[in-house]
C-alpha cells in the first residue's frame, strides 16, 4: 500500500509539467471560446460592407478599415454619446461615495438591532430591477418636472448602485480595527481627522473597486435613460446604441464601431484594476 | 451605542465640543440618515406610489395630477384576463428556471476548473469575468450580431459542423427566440457565478480534503461530501441573487427582440414596461411591477438569510 502510494506520487510528480501545460491549455482554450463574441464584435467592426456580410465570414478583417469609426464620429454624434456617458457616470460615482462612505462607516462602526436591520434592508434593495422601478419613478419625476434632465437619471441611476456600494464599503471598514483610531484620538486627533487620515487611506483598495465597479454599472444603464430622457442630445452611450441596434433591420457597421468605442473604456479599465475587482467581488460581494 | 469608542473616550477632558458632536449619537444618525433618507424618497416612495397607482386608472392625460380615478383591482383582473399572461408567465418561469440552472452549472464548472493550480489560472479566470463587467446593451448588440439568421456567426459555425443544413432564425422565429435570449443572458450571467462560487471554494480548508483523501475518498466522493455541503450557503445565495438578475435581462432582451417576435420572448418586466411607455397604460405596468416586486422581495429575503447564515455579523 505505502509503496504504490510512492510509486505514485513519483509518477505524479514526474507527470506535473505535462499536467500544468495540459491546464493552462484547457484555460486558455475556456478564454478564447468564452470571449470569441467580444472578439468577434471588434473585428466585425473593422470590416467593410461586401465583407461584413460575406456567406463565409472571414475570421480576420482581411481589408481591415476604420470607416464605420470615421463616419459614426463625424455624422452620428458619437462623441456626443460618449460625453453624455461620461458626466452620467462621473456623477453617479461621485453622488454614490459621499453617500455611502458616511452610511458605509456608521454601519460598520454601530452595532445595534437597528443597524443590522438596515443592513438587510439595504440588501434587498440592491436587487430591486430598474425596469420596475422605472414606471413610478418617471411618474414621479414628470409630477415634480425633472423629467428630460439628466439630473433625474443620475438620482435614479444612483438608487441602483448606492445600496451594493454601502454594503462592499462597509465590509471595508469593519475590517480595519477601531483601536487605530482610538490610538489616533489618545494622541490628541479629533475623530474626524482621524477618519479621513487613517480609515480613509486604510480602505483605499476597497474604494479603487467600489468606484470602479459603481462606474461601470453606471456606464452601462440603459433603462433610466431610456425612459426619463426623450431628448436625443441628453443621451448616455447606451441610448445611442440602442438607436443602431433595436430595429429590425440593424444598421451593423455602425452599430459594431460603436459598441467597440463604446466598450473600450471598460476593458482598459478593467484590465487596470483586474486583481482588485476580482479579489474585492470574492471578499465582499456577498457578505 | 458605540461601546468600544466611548471607554477610552469618555476618559479625555480635554476633548472640545465639535468633537463631542462628531462623537455623539447625532453624527451617526446623520451618516445613516442621509443615505437612507435618499433611498426613502428615491426607491421607498416609488414603490408605495406604484402600489397607489396600481390600483388607479393612469394614463397620459392625467400623468401629472395627483387625483385619478381609482379602479379597485380592475388592473390586476385585465391582466389575469389578458391572453398574454400566460404566455409571458411561461416565459419567465422557462428563462428564470434554465438561466439560473445552466449559469450555476457552468459557473460552477469554470471555479472547479479554475481552481485547479496551475500557470496564469487566476489570470485567465480573469479575462472569463470580462463578460460580466461589459455593459448589457453591448452583450445584445453582440449577441443579435452573431445570432443573425444571414450573417450571424453562430449559423455558420453550425452549418460548417454539418449540424444544421439550413439557416435558423434564431431572433424572428417565435419558437426560438427566447432560447436565442437565454443563451446571451447565460453568457452575461455565467462569470459572477464563476466567481462567487471561487469565492466559496476558496473558503473551504484544504486540510478536510486531505484529512478526507487519507481516509481514501476519492475526488467525486470528496466532491459530494465535501465540497457541495460546505458551499451550500453560497449556493443558496448565489440562486437567489441570480434568479433576482435574471429581471434585469430586460436590456438584452430589450435590444436583441423587444419581447418579440409575438411575444415569444416577452417576460414579466419587458411587459410591464412596454404596458407603461409603449401603451402607457400605467396602471397596468404598475400592476404587473408590484406583483413582481412582491416575488424579488419573497427571494431577496432568502438570499439575505443565506448570507447571513454564512457571514453572522
Amino acid at each position: 500500500m505505502s509503496r504504490q502510494g510512492s510509486a505514485g506520487d513519483g509518477m505524479r510528480r514526474a507527470l506535473a509539467p505535462v499536467r500544468s501545460w495540459l491546464l493552462t491549455t484547457g484555460g486558455i482554450a475556456i478564454a478564447a471560446v468564452y470571449l470569441f463574441p467580444v472578439y468577434w464584435m471588434v473585428i466585425s467592426s473593422l470590416k467593410a460592407n461586401p465583407e461584413l456580410f460575406a456567406a463565409t465570414p472571414t475570421l480576420y478583417p482581411h481589408a481591415p478599415t476604420l470607416a464605420a469609426f470615421r463616419w459614426i464620429f463625424a455624422r452620428e454624434n458619437v462623441g456626443l454619446y460618449l460625453q453624455n456617458s461620461a458626466i452620467i457616470s462621473f456623477s453617479v460615482t461621485a453622488l454614490t461615495l459621499v453617500l455611502a462612505t458616511g452610511a458605509a462607516y456608521a454601519l460598520a462602526r454601530i452595532r445595534t438591532f437597528w443597524t443590522a436591520a438596515m443592513v438587510v434592508a439595504i440588501m434587498a434593495v440592491q436587487v430591486l430591477p430598474p425596469p420596475l422601478l422605472v414606471t413610478p419613478m418617471f411618474v414621479i419625476f414628470r409630477q415634480i418636472g425633472l423629467v428630460n434632465t439628466q439630473f433625474a437619471v443620475i438620482l435614479a441611476t444612483t438608487t441602483k448602485v448606492l445600496p451594493f456600494a454601502i454594503i462592499m464599503l462597509r465590509t471595508s471598514f469593519a475590517q480595519i480595527p477601531v483601536e487605530l483610531e482610538e490610538a489616533a484620538r489618545v494622541d490628541g486627533c479629533p475623530r474626524f481627522v482621524a477618519f479621513f487620515h487613517i480609515t480613509l487611506p486604510l480602505a483605499r483598495t476597497g474604494y479603487i473597486v467600489v468606484s470602479s465597479l459603481v462606474f461601470l454599472l453606471a456606464y452601462g444603464e440603459f433603462v433610466y435613460p431610456l425612459s426619463l430622457m426623450n431628448h436625443k442630445e441628453l443621451q448616455p452611450g447606451p441610448v445611442g446604441l440602442y438607436s443602431f441596434v433595436g430595429a429590425d433591420f440593424a444598421d451593423w457597421p455602425d452599430a459594431l464601431a460603436f459598441a467597440t468605442v463604446f466598450v473600450a473604456p471598460v476593458i482598459v479599465l478593467y484590465m487596470f484594476l483586474q486583481r482588485r475587482i476580482v479579489s474585492g467581488l470574492t471578499a465582499g460581494a456577498l457578505k | 451605542m458605540s461601546q468600544p469608542l466611548r471607554h477610552t473616550l469618555d476618559a479625555t477632558p480635554w476633548r472640545m465640543s465639535r468633537d463631542r458632536f462628531l462623537d455623539s449619537s447625532t453624527i451617526w444618525m446623520l451618516l445613516i440618515g442621509a443615505a437612507a433618507l435618499f433611498l426613502l424618497l428615491l426607491v421607498g416612495y416609488p414603490i408605495a406610489y406604484n402600489l397607489v397607482m396600481s390600483v388607479q386608472e393612469v394614463t397620459l392625460g392625467n400623468l401629472p395630477s395627483f387625483s385619478r380615478p381609482w379602479v379597485g383591482l380592475q388592473n390586476y383582473r385585465q391582466l389575469l384576463a389578458d391572453p398574454l399572461f400566460l404566455l409571458v408567465a411561461k416565459n419567465t418561469l422557462v428563462f428564470t428556471v434554465a438561466n439560473v440552472a445552466v449559469q450555476f452549472v457552468l459557473g460552477l464548472g469554470l471555479a472547479l476548473y479554475f481552481q485547479l493550480s496551475f500557470p496564469a489560472s487566476s489570470f485567465l479566470r480573469g479575462l472569463v469575468l470580462v463578460g460580466w463587467m461589459l455593459p448589457p446593451l453591448v452583450i445584445g448588440a453582440v449577441w443579435k450580431w452573431l445570432l443573425g439568421s444571414d450573417s450571424g456567426f453562430v449559423n455558420y459555425a453550425l452549418q460548417g459542423l454539418g449540424l444544421i443544413s439550413g439557416k435558423i432564425y434564431w431572433l424572428a422565429d417565435p419558437s426560438l427566440s427566447l432560447l436565442a435570449v437565454t443563451i446571451a443572458n447565460i453568457w452575461f450571467g455565467v462569470p459572477f457565478n464563476m466567481i462567487l462560487l471561487a469565492a466559496g471554494l476558496a473558503g473551504i480548508p484544504a486540510d478536510i480534503y486531505e484529512a478526507a483523501a487519507l481516509d481514501g475518498a476519492g475526488p467525486v466522493r470528496r466532491f459530494i461530501w465535501i465540497t457541495l455541503p460546505l458551499l451550500r450557503p453560497t449556493i443558496y445565495a448565489l440562486l437567489s441573487l441570480t434568479t433576482v438578475y435574471t429581471m434585469r435581462a430586460f436590456d438584452l432582451i430589450y435590444t436583441m427582440t423587444h419581447g418579440g417576435p409575438l411575444d415569444s420572448s416577452n417576460i414579466f418586466p419587458v411587459w410591464s414596461y412596454r404596458m407603461s411607455f409603449e401603451l402607457f397604460d400605467f396602471g397596468g405596468g404598475a400592476a404587473i411591477a408590484t406583483a413582481m416586486f412582491a416575488l424579488v422581495l419573497v427571494v431577496a429575503l432568502a438570499y439575505v438569510r443565506s448570507v447571513n447564515a454564512e457571514r453572522p455579523m
